[in-house]
């Protein structure tokens, strides 16, 4: 039971530590303690939507303000609560202690007034949260539309502190009322945050409108009596398909469910890239780190890179060449990027011993530590176990034509990085046909941008209620009263 | 150690145990611990001098780490096959037709010489195993995994027959007497609840049982399904599992020579609930109170009893009925009283248990105390279930099963299971037998972690099936 630990309860501006009960964590080892949530679910929500009042009326300036005390606040070295939270996500994630260390420290530039304004004005439109924007329509009435804020549970993801700060970030910013449901691989870092902004904005209503709260996903004891649309309107639901399973059972009319679903991502590299040897090693640096970055545990991160070499002896060479190339850079990312993966897939890594031996079809660079490797694809289709693709392990494709990358792009593709920049202009109007969502720059996979459509959707415009009021002179739009009289006279 | 003579016993303990311990279960279990393992040791050296000059993965692996003899059992750990060896060929030589290339690949996984095999024309994967059946000594067994490959273990015509008489040897005899004439050739009609035909995993053995029960008799073999069932649509199945699993159902291509049999699935689903009725009808009419061999998962044999009770049959075989099951319960949850539904139904003095998988040889049977009794011919490991280090052999030691089989011939005996298992090396057993044994709490490590298991167990064969059959008829072809 070593490294037991606690996550409190945060209800609006109070944290509890009673009535604990014991949880298991995804790696299995250590446990931790947090509220019966049995006990406390009936004060998740809100007492009726007539509380959603204050918030309504906090002023924009107000939460740039709120927001830009909670990031000078969420610096690592002097927050306890971040500290704490690094100490139980170490226990609990897979990723390496710099890793996430690393992911911690990233946290205070999101909050700033430029980011926060760049967000609010791109995601949603400033006029829009800020009041009623007009415009007239084609039949002379006068429309107004203004993004109120809704009653939001949301599930996030557990890779990194990263995803809580943005949940929280934009729930602020729509001005909606939050409920986060902790993941066990990340367990403290949202209450870490919501502490932080307790200690900033002690009673404020941004405070009063966030909870979090850790309950086993699933648990019908829990979900049941909270995702009902007397409680809330919208559950922002991250993470694997079970996840998303538990929740859409409870989809009905006046509940919603902003799906952010799991994805894999792919790459593609041009001929270009073939050219010199100063460019290869380019193109591998590139694609190392797209590869490595956070262990190859996103969404984001490259698995299979398609390369553009031809199925020639010629085209294998290279693309058996660039293996090389990329598994040099990979082994040489730095410790905060990327490291040999603390705890390996045992099942990936006996399908690559058993392609190691295949070697009619497979070049496997690497992976003899299960540091990571590079598995060069001897003809031209990926291996068949690349769904399991994790912990630096990238299978490189030598193909002749972008018709077998399409075959491989789903409704399951996030992320396509592309080299050289030409490639991607091409393929733009082509590729999203099939699934992909996000086409970046060979070397950016990771670095997702946060002012962006997600998954291909827009949450923050999801997570806010559009709401219109009209005004209509019946002597410009016609009125219906008057057809009936005019029809009557006929 | 080494004299001509002791030579010659090892080569018979290794090439033909059930000679050499006179076709005896007793005796097979009663060598002193000691003796055996000498002759375990020597007969690995020499398994592993021959394979390592006949099957070319078995000699790549060993130089590759630099091994060339093998003293010590813990020598042989690192040259483990794990199940991906027996299925890291591309899928998409199965949908391209490739079978010259499966051929070659397969070439690389067995001491036999596959190089003259004519795949010429070669439709699917059962046309491809009927082609090795015909043309070469090998008599392949199939199993199947989510990732969308089917692994092909490269067993022989020789092991089957061989495998059929240990059957026997374990089924009829009882540890402490010599067998009878009786035990060594006993008459029985063999229940089969699954279907009759196929070349994948589990009903691959079904011609064995047929063969080595019945003498091929077909009026004794009653089969639950009459039917075969198709390989080439099992590898669908697994593919569908893949594809689902990555969100690309939408991209799956049907091969035409398959779409083209889809009412013939169709109907064979259809069929089904008659198959069933037929089935009891013939249980309870013909072979009530008659000797049978019968033998199942606990699922499956649970499923049958339930379904043959609700039909008002129980107590329905001769006491002295010869019944395997074992299989762990791979996930199906079964109410805890699921051996006293199987006893009411079968209504037999003894259910034997067995443990296995198809990478060994045969089954390890359960003794009077529950434990699994390990055959002399093979060398169990417990090995550190994360780096696959081996665990010392004394003490009790729970990990990852692994074994060495030297009584393989048509490929390497060295693989790591998926089982977590538990070994008492100093114990010796109240039942009386020397062999080391397996503790009767197996479980398999993916059920542990409780992560969807890879394989499509017997179990669920006919669930996946129907799955592959409705998605057929959902496809427009």
């Amino acid at each position: 039971m070593s490294g037991a630990y606690t996550v409190p309860l945060f209800l609006r501006g109070e944290v509890i530590t009673d009535d604990l009960v014991t949880f298991g964590t995804r790696s299995g080892a250590t446990r931790f303690q947090a509220p019966d949530m049995a006990r406390y679910v009936e004060q998740l929500p809100l007492p009726t939507p007539m509380a959603m009042a204050d918030l309504n009326d906090v002023g924009f300036d107000e939460i740039l303000d709120v927001l830009e005390a909670l990031g000078n606040a969420l610096t690592f070295d002097t927050n306890p609560h971040l500290q704490e939270a690094y100490e139980a996500a170490v226990l609990a994630n897979p990723l390496p202690p710099d890793m996430l260390k690393n992911s911690y420290q990233i946290l205070p530039p999101l909050f700033t007034r430029a980011n926060v304004l760049e967000l609010a004005e791109t995601q949603v439109g400033l006029d829009y949260l800020n009041g009623w924007v007009p415009h007239a329509l084609a039949d002379g009435r006068e429309l107004r539309v203004r993004a109120f804020g809704s009653r939001v549970v949301h599930i996030p993801a557990g890779n990194g502190g990263l995803v809580s700060a943005v949940t929280i970030l934009r729930s602020v910013i729509t001005r909606c009322d939050a409920i986060i449901k902790a993941p066990s691989n990340d367990p403290l870092t949202a209450v870490a945050i919501a502490r932080t902004l307790a200690d900033v904005a002690p009673g404020h209503p941004i405070t009063k409108h966030l909870a979090v709260a850790y309950w086993k996903g699933g648990d019908a004891a829990i979900e049941e009596r909270l995702y009902r649309p007397e409680h809330v309107e919208k559950i922002v639901a991250w993470g694997g398909l079970a996840s998303v399973k538990h929740v859409t059972r409870y989809i009905q009319p006046g509940l919603e469910m902003i799906a952010l679903d799991p994805k894999r991502s792919a790459t593609i590299i041009g001929r270009e890239a073939f050219g010199d040897d100063e460019t290869m090693r380019e193109v591998a640096r590139r694609a190392a780190v797209d590869i490595g970055v956070a262990n190859q545990e996103g969404c984001a991160n490259a698995r299979v890179i398609y390369a553009m070499t031809g199925t020639d002896p010629t085209g294998i060479a290279n693309a058996n060449k660039l293996g090389e190339l990329i598994y040099e850079e990979l082994v040489r990312l730095p410790a905060f990027i990327s490291t040999p993966p603390p705890q390996p897939n045992r099942e990936l890594y006996e399908h690559v011993e058993a392609s190691r031996m295949t070697e009619d079809f497979y070049q496997v660079i690497g992976g003899e530590q299960r540091e990571g490797a590079v598995i060069v694809s001897q003809f031209d289709s990926p291996v068949d176990y690349s769904a399991m693709l994790s912990g630096r392990v990238a299978n490189i494709v030598p193909v002749d034509g972008i018709d077998k990358v399409t075959e491989a792009v789903t409704a399951y593709t996030q992320t396509i990085g592309i080299y050289p920049e030409s490639l991607k202009h091409e393929l733009r109007d082509t590729l999203p046909l099939f699934g992909a969502q996000r086409l970046t720059s060979l070397g950016y996979a990771c670095s997702v941008p946060i002012a962006a459509p997600q998954d291909a959707i827009e949450p923050m415009r999801r997570m806010c209620k559009w709401i219109v009021e009209e005004t209509c002179d019946p002597d410009v739009v016609i009125p219906l009263w008057r057809l009936g009289e005019a029809a009557a006279q006929v | 150690m080494t004299t001509k003579q002791s030579m010659v016993t090892v080569e018979e303990f290794m090439d033909d145990p059930i000679a050499y311990f006179g076709e005896s279960l007793t005796q097979m279990h009663s060598i002193p611990r000691d003796e055996l393992e000498e002759l375990q040791r020597q007969a690995m050296a020499i398994r592993f001098d021959q394979h390592r000059q006949s099957i070319e993965l078995v000699g790549k692996l060993a130089d590759r780490l630099g091994v060339t003899v093998l003293d010590e059992f813990n020598d042989v750990v690192p040259l483990f096959f794990s199940h991906t060896a027996f299925k890291s060929y591309p899928a998409a030589l199965v949908d391209n037709k490739r079978f010259d290339l499966m051929t070659k690949w397969l070439g690389k996984l067995t001491s036999h010489d596959l190089s003259k095999v004519d795949t010429n024309g070669c439709n699917g994967i059962d046309d491809w195993i009927d082609r090795l059946d015909e043309q070469t000594p090998l008599e392949v067994i199939t199993s199947s995994g989510t990732t969308g490959t089917l692994s092909i273990i490269p067993k022989d015509k020789h092991g089957a027959r061989e495998g059929m008489q240990l059957w026997k040897i374990c089924l009829f005899q009882t540890f402490g007497t010599e067998p009878t004439f009786e035990q060594l050739n006993p008459a029985v009609e063999v229940i089969w609840p699954n279907y009759a035909k196929g070349k994948l995993g589990h009903l691959r053995i079904a011609n064995m049982i047929k063969q080595g029960f019945t003498g091929n008799d077909e009026r004794k073999f009653h089969a639950l399904y009459p039917d075969a069932i198709d390989t080439d649509l099992m590898f669908l199945a697994s593919k569908m599992r893949a594809a689902a699993s990555r969100g690309e159902l939408d991209r799956l291509v049907i091969d035409p020579a398959l779409a083209a049999r889809k009412d013939e699935f169709i109907a064979m689903q259809a069929r089904q609930p008659e198959d069933l009725d037929n089935f009891f009808t013939t249980i309870a009419e013909k072979l009530r109170g008659k000797r049978v061999f019968m033998i199942g998962t606990y699922g499956l044999m649970y499923d049958v009893a339930k379904a043959g009770l609700e039909r008002g049959i129980s107590g329905v075989f001769a006491k002295d009925s010869a019944i395997l099951t074992g299989g762990g319960n791979k996930g199906a949850v079964l109410p805890d009283d699921y051996m006293d539904v199987i006893h009411e139904f079968l209504g037999v003095d003894r259910i034997q248990e067995g443990y296995g998988f198809s990478e060994q040889s045969a089954f390890h049977w359960a003794c009077s105390e529950g434990r699994y009794h390990v055959q002399p011919w093979v060398i169990p490991f417990v090995l550190d279930p994360d780096t696959s280090e081996p665990l010392p052999r004394t003490g009790r030691q729970t990990g990852r099963a692994a074994v060495y089989d030297v009584l393989l011939k048509a490929h390497w005996g060295g693989v790591i299971s998926g089982d977590e298992v538990t070994i008492d090396w100093d114990l010796h057993c109240p039942c009386g037998q020397t062999s080391v044994a397996f503790e009767h709490d197996i479980i398999r490590y993916s059920e542990k972690q409780g992560v969807d298991d890879d394989r499509i167990t017997c179990a669920a064969t006919h669930e996946v099936h129907n799955e592959a059959v409705n998605f057929m008829k959902a496809f427009e072809s």
